[in-house]
């Protein structure tokens, strides 16, 4: 501030302005990584292929059409939803339970998605007349959905208590793990390395069904949560400030808890248990862009596609020909990408 | 002219009754009264009812506006409280705060005059330096006067300022006092201050009531209300007060009156 002091109002439109950069950039980034992730591969597609068949699918050969349309592309599509779904989630957990630990797997619906699941792959071989391929998510996501459930059930009675809401979440997920860990001893080999595989999280089995619902349930749920953000960003400034104010905090948890296990729920169900973007990606989001939630928000879900799109492309590109699961690529991009934000945060201090 | 009355307030928790029969002082514009007591008398509840954050039966009237449900989103646009704990140390920055809470309040306000106005508030506290950083670097009595500032953000008509100077400074807690007073005299207004020292509340406050065990033992003008024989009874100390040149009243604190059960 050498150049005299300029008022209040436009530095902090400077920092606003710095900040909605930032988004964007993060935006740009993006698309990067999903341009990576749609080249990234064994089929040897081309830049120009890729482009062209985007624009023109039937100009492209059957076989690279195909490759493209049915494999590439929602597996990309679903890496970049079910991120954004868990980072939005983990920002309103978050916030809601002024809890930096908090994520959607704190409340126990990602455990209850594995249970869900684990009971599928289990018991669903042995049921006649049940399609196996539908029953599998439909369990976890309506396991996941009952965990939310649960969880307000608690937060309407602990009269919005967040200790009590976080101490029942991580209870809930202990019991779940427990109840998977006994399928698990009953579970032959086969049905043991499917829960297994599943718990990991992979993004391959993912169609253009499960791309559009988990795009729906974001679409739709994004902007209830953009109408909160002046209140979560007030939430910041503590419980006893917001209730001075005249914000009913209950009531306020009780929506975000619905929207987080929501989110959490839909994102899980088809990709399994993709672990640590609902934890790490509103925290990048926070180095990157503060605490305002006007920036916050849509900066966590943008984090959270993010991360899951170069997981998704370190995936196929790690091994020639082979797709590790994404889900143990997420925390191997995720904490170099935290670690180095803190480290430079550290420096510039 | 009253603008406020307050004639037996009644409130508690669940079956434990906190507050019984709170007959306040009259306020009239530009009035400050100070509430006084020990811990546990009653005096963050008694703020909580009047900012309607708790509920509580009896009159409770403010220009005219009752306790009826119809009126809470008005009552809630003339009053604004300062809470006992200051701003949660977060990266969040006051200019921030400020700005998201005025929002969430639908302060009708263009985006150039809420700036103005939060400036003009920074000013007055002295915040404007710190207004651009991260809430956890502050000092705890910093953030307290962020908390003021928040409380003055939609100007209300009450001001109920809970312990507004526990965190502060001795000469921050003139500053802050003289600011509520000068807000009172120059933009009209009242305020209601729950305080832990005797002397600033007889300095600064039009009225004065005694809080003990959730009812009200003395209440009025300052000299009236601070005797040593009340002051014996509400905090159990042997006082001595005298009247000072200036016509204020001094209170000296000798020693605490043996528990006699």
């Amino acid at each position: 501030m050498t150049d005299g002091d300029p008022s209040l109002q436009r530095r902090f439109a400077a920092i606003r302005k710095r900040r909605w950069f930032i988004l964007g950039l993060l935006g740009a980034g993006l698309l990067g990584c999903l341009w990576l992730d749609l080249m990234a591969g064994p089929a040897g597609l081309s830049a120009e292929q890729i482009v062209l068949g985007l624009f023109d699918p039937h100009g492209l050969e059957l076989r690279h059409r195909i490759i493209l349309w049915q494999v590439r592309l929602p597996d990309a599509l679903i890496a970049l939803a079910v991120g954004a779904a868990l980072g939005l989630a983990g920002v309103e957990t978050q916030t809601i339970l002024d809890n930096p630990l908090a994520s959607p797997f704190t409340l126990g619906v990602s455990s209850a998605a594995a249970l869900g699941a684990s009971i599928a792959i289990v018991l669903v071989p042995v049921l006649p007349l049940l399609p196996e391929a539908a029953m599998l998510p439909a369990m976890a996501l309506v396991f996941a959905l009952g965990a939310g459930v649960l969880v307000l059930v608690i937060v309407h009675y602990a009269g919005g208590g967040r200790e009590t809401v976080v101490l029942f979440g991580i209870s809930l997920v202990f019991l779940c793990n427990a109840l998977t860990a006994a399928l698990h001893y009953v579970a032959d080999a086969d049905s043991s390395q499917q829960i297994v595989f599943w718990t990991i999280g992979n993004l391959t089995k993912a169609g253009w069904p499960e791309v559009w619902i988990v795009a729906a349930c974001l679409i739709l749920i994004l902007p209830f949560s953009l109408r909160q953000v002046w209140l979560l960003t007030l939430l910041r400034g503590g419980e006893a400030h917001a209730r001075s104010v005249g914000i009913d905090v209950a009531r306020l948890r009780f929506w975000g808890i619905l929207r987080a296990s929501i989110l959490a729920a839909f994102a899980v169900c088809f990709v399994g248990t993709i672990a640590f973007i609902g934890l790490v990606g509103p925290h990048i989001a926070r180095l990157l862009l503060g605490e305002d939630h006007r920036l916050l928000v849509p900066g966590s879900a943008l984090c959270g596609a993010l991360i899951l799109s170069a997981a998704s492309f370190l995936s196929k590109a790690l091994l020639p020909g082979v797709i590790v699961p994404v889900g143990i690529l997420t925390a191997i991009v995720g904490v170099p990408m935290l670690l180095g934000l803190l480290i430079g945060r550290r420096r510039q201090a | 002219m009253t603008r406020l009355r307050v004639r037996g307030l009644a409130a508690g928790y669940g079956q434990t009754e906190v507050l019984r029969d709170i007959d306040l002082p009259d306020l009239a514009d530009g009035q400050m009264l100070g509430l006084l007591g020990p811990n546990a008398s009653g005096k963050s509840t008694l703020m909580r009812c009047l900012s309607r954050e708790k509920r509580a039966t009896g009159l409770i009237e403010l220009d005219g506006l009752g306790q009826d449900r119809a009126g809470s989103r008005r009552w809630r646009a003339k009053v604004a409280a300062m809470p006992q704990s200051p701003p949660a140390p977060s990266a969040l920055m006051p200019m921030e705060l400020m700005w998201s809470t005025a929002r969430a309040l639908d302060l009708a306000l263009s985006d150039a005059e809420l700036g103005r106005r939060i400036e003009a508030i920074f000013e007055a506290t002295g915040l404007l330096p710190v207004a651009l950083a991260p809430l956890h670097t502050l000092s705890g009595g910093k953030r307290q006067l962020v908390g003021l500032a928040l409380a003055l953000i939609r100007e209300p008509d009450l001001l109920l300022l809970d312990e507004p100077t526990s965190a502060l400074d001795l000469r921050w807690r003139l500053v802050v006092l003289d600011l509520v007073r000068d807000r009172l005299t120059r933009q009209g207004g009242m305020a209601i201050a729950a305080l832990h020292d005797i002397d600033l509340a007889a300095r600064y406050c039009d009225h004065l009531a005694l809080l003990s065990r959730g009812r009200i033992v003395a209440a009025g003008p300052p000299a009236e209300v601070l005797t040593a024989a009340n002051l014996a009874t509400v905090f159990q100390v042997a006082a001595e007060v005298s009247t000072r040149p200036d016509g204020g009243i001094a209170v000296h604190i000798l020693h605490p009156l043996r528990d006699d059960g």
